[in-house]
């Protein structure tokens, strides 16, 4: 194999995993379908997550807020004018352009990217001078305020109510095409020059600054591109269920995917991704068993597919702290990058 | 010897001012005052606890001095980040080596020439020549936790070496090697900051590894500078033997 495709060979692989999900999402029916479109968005979301988490090894509960931007950015902008005239009657008098403006599908997953990465950018010099529990806790707090801010501003965010009327745009091949730019983006940041700083201040923080890396810098830039992949998962998300409400975006959301990261593994790009398909799928199994549909039996009580998943979560932390994955990514032949030997390298054998 | 004092950089000097640090109560550094000359190899030594890596960290600014200053030439390096030091060539390595465990060892050397601001194709050229220099290329692309202690501490040097040091501090890189490998390792360290022109600091606890391998020794007890000079008279020095007392210093003389 050429030096070029062993190092290409975990996002392709990643990419032909999706690929199947696609495959087998489009031959079963319209339920399947619905199952495989929202894994495939979720792994948009948890490699944008692990895109931050898996390369500063600082665990984020805010990135579902990201995803909110995403999403009402595209409610925003594609909910048919005369229905926002209804949605939104009371603008506040400076957002009544809100109700007028309308862009075209993809139009509005570009600015939904754009509108996420603005709201990572106020964030980051905070997520770029804390590390350990204060970052976890600062994330934490982040989640709130933007949840607030949703279920509050009434006028402007419909508070509780749903936003309705989005049209669906997202299909599963366009969940699909996400899902493989989101893995080739979060594969190229994490060999680029900035990624393996922030994983040398993720391995040990004053071992990196005494190496002249500016560990802080680097966290900033991996949280600002993470937040654009997961606002891509917001405006995915909400233009394939056509409605969606405020609560779609707080602490059961994060929990679903801090599972799917954790239990794939957060170190890894491979574990995010199977860590999103494989909880999914998980997921829809206890959902099925739950109502009694796997079984053919009766229904199991409300919550016990939950309770199973976070026995799941708790087994594999005691098993495997990293996750499945670890520290690994997927490969189909071992063999390391060549290193390109200099012309005039010194060879010194030692007391010569 | 002259030929590569030609190609290197004008000579400076890396001058500690009174330097000192107290730990509630514990001076662990106080009022010494060292300095290192570029192509050279100066040895601090002392027992344990005597300050060294104290002394180390107020150098490479993992410790802000309570009191004296730091200079590089001109440049008053007292009150900047390790960061900064290093990007201003003041290179440390740690005691406990301190590798980027789930790294590759190229990934080590490589994430510290990047750091130095290094483009990817110059920071991967300099990292292939000095993993070819130290003889790493074989463990290349093995996770740095998975080696022996000694091939670690190779690492971290190459990671200094890689952030393109004019003062390289090491401290103690040859802990846990025997004497003969120590001294080999200390003298191949010497040779390569010769050629670079750059200066080293060598913490180092074992008088005899030190004495035919630096320059100049410098000797520390409770924090304090007890005498500096030669290694020769150094070992001399009535204060040194004392705190050395029990030593196997002298039967090393004949090497
Ligand atoms: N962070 C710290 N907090 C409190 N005391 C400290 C700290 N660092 C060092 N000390 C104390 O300062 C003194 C000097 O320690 P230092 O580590 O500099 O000695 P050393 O010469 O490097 O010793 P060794 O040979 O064991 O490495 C010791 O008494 C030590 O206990
Ligand atoms: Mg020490």
């Amino acid at each position: 194999m050429t030096v070029l495709s062993t190092r290409l060979q975990t996002p392709l692989l990643l990419i032909g995993i999706t690929a199947v999900v696609l495959a087998v999402g489009t031959a079963g029916g319209p339920t399947l379908e619905r199952v495989a479109t929202l894994s495939l968005i979720s792994v948009v979301f948890v490699v944008g997550l692990s895109t931050f988490s898996g390369n500063s090894g600082v665990m984020s509960f805010g990135h579902v807020a990201f995803m909110a931007v995403g999403a009402y950015t595209t409610a925003y902008l594609t909910i048919p004018v005369p229905l926002k005239g209804v949605l939104f009657a009371n603008l506040p008098e400076s957002l009544r352009w809100l109700a007028e403006v309308h862009t075209s599908a993809s139009a509005a997953v570009l600015l939904s990217c754009a509108m996420a990465a603005v709201a990572g950018l106020v964030t980051a010099p905070v997520v770029a001078r804390l590390s350990g529990l204060q970052s976890g806790i600062a994330t934490l707090a982040f989640l709130l305020v933007v949840y607030n801010v949703l279920n509050s501003w009434t006028d402007v965010t419909r508070g509780s109510s749903s936003m309705i009327g989005l049209p669906r745009s997202t299909t599963i091949v366009t969940a699909f095409v996400a899902a493989a730019l989101a893995i080739a983006v979060g594969w190229a940041y994490r060999t680029s020059r900035s990624g393996l700083q922030l994983q040398a201040g993720r391995e040990d923080y004053w071992a990196a600054q005494a190496a002249g890396i500016a560990v802080g810098r680097h966290r900033a830039i991996a949280w600002v591109l993470s937040a654009t992949i997961c606002g891509l998962a917001g405006s995915l998300y909400a233009s394939f269920l056509t409605t969606f409400n405020v609560n779609a975006f707080f602490l059961s959301a994060t929990f679903a995917f801090v599972v799917m990261i954790v239990l794939g593994g957060y170190l890894s790009l491979s574990g995010a991704v199977l860590g999103a398909i494989g909880v999914s799928v998980l997921q829809e199994l206890l959902r099925r068993l739950q109502d009694g549909g796997l079984t053919g039996g009766s229904a199991l009580p409300p919550g016990t597919a939950n309770l199973l998943l976070a026995l799941v979560l708790l087994l594999t932390l005691v098993k495997a702290p990293y996750g499945v994955m670890g520290a690994r990514e997927l490969v189909l032949v071992r063999g390391g990058r060549r290193l390109r030997r200099g012309a005039q390298a010194v060879r010194t054998p030692a007391g010569s | 010897m002259s030929a590569t004092q030609l190609a290197t950089p004008p000579p400076s000097v890396l001058r500690m001012a009174e330097g000192g640090i107290h730990f509630d109560g514990v001076r662990a550094v106080d009022g010494v005052t060292l300095e290192v000359r570029s192509g050279e190899v100066l040895g601090l030594i002392g027992p344990n606890g005597s300050g060294k890596t104290s002394t180390l960290n107020l150098l490479s600014g993992m410790l802000r001095a309570t009191s004296g200053s730091i200079h590089l030439d001109d440049h008053d390096l007292t009150r900047l980040s390790m960061r900064r030091r290093t990007r201003f060539g003041v290179v440390r390595t740690f005691q406990s080596g301190r590798v980027f465990g789930r790294l590759t060892i190229a990934e080590n050397v490589e994430a510290a020439a990047l750091g130095g601001g290094l483009r990817r194709r110059e920071a991967r050229q300099l990292t292939a020549d000095i993993l070819a220099e130290l003889g790493l290329e074989d463990v290349a692309h093995q996770q740095a936790d998975a080696l022996t202690a000694g091939r670690i501490r190779i690492t971290a040097i190459a990671r200094a070496l890689a952030s393109r040091p004019r003062f390289l501090l090491l401290d103690e890189p040859a802990a846990g090697q025997n004497e003969s490998e120590a001294i080999a390792l200390i003298t191949a360290i010497r040779e390569f900051a010769q050629r670079r022109g750059c200066g080293v600091l060598l913490v180092e606890h074992d008088m005899s590894v030190v004495m035919g391998t630096c320059d100049r020794l410098h000797v520390l007890d409770s924090g304090r500078t007890v005498t500096e000079g030669e290694p020769a008279l150094v070992r001399r020095d009535p204060k040194v033997i004392e705190i050395y007392f029990g030593k196997r210093h002298d039967h090393d003389a004949e090497r």
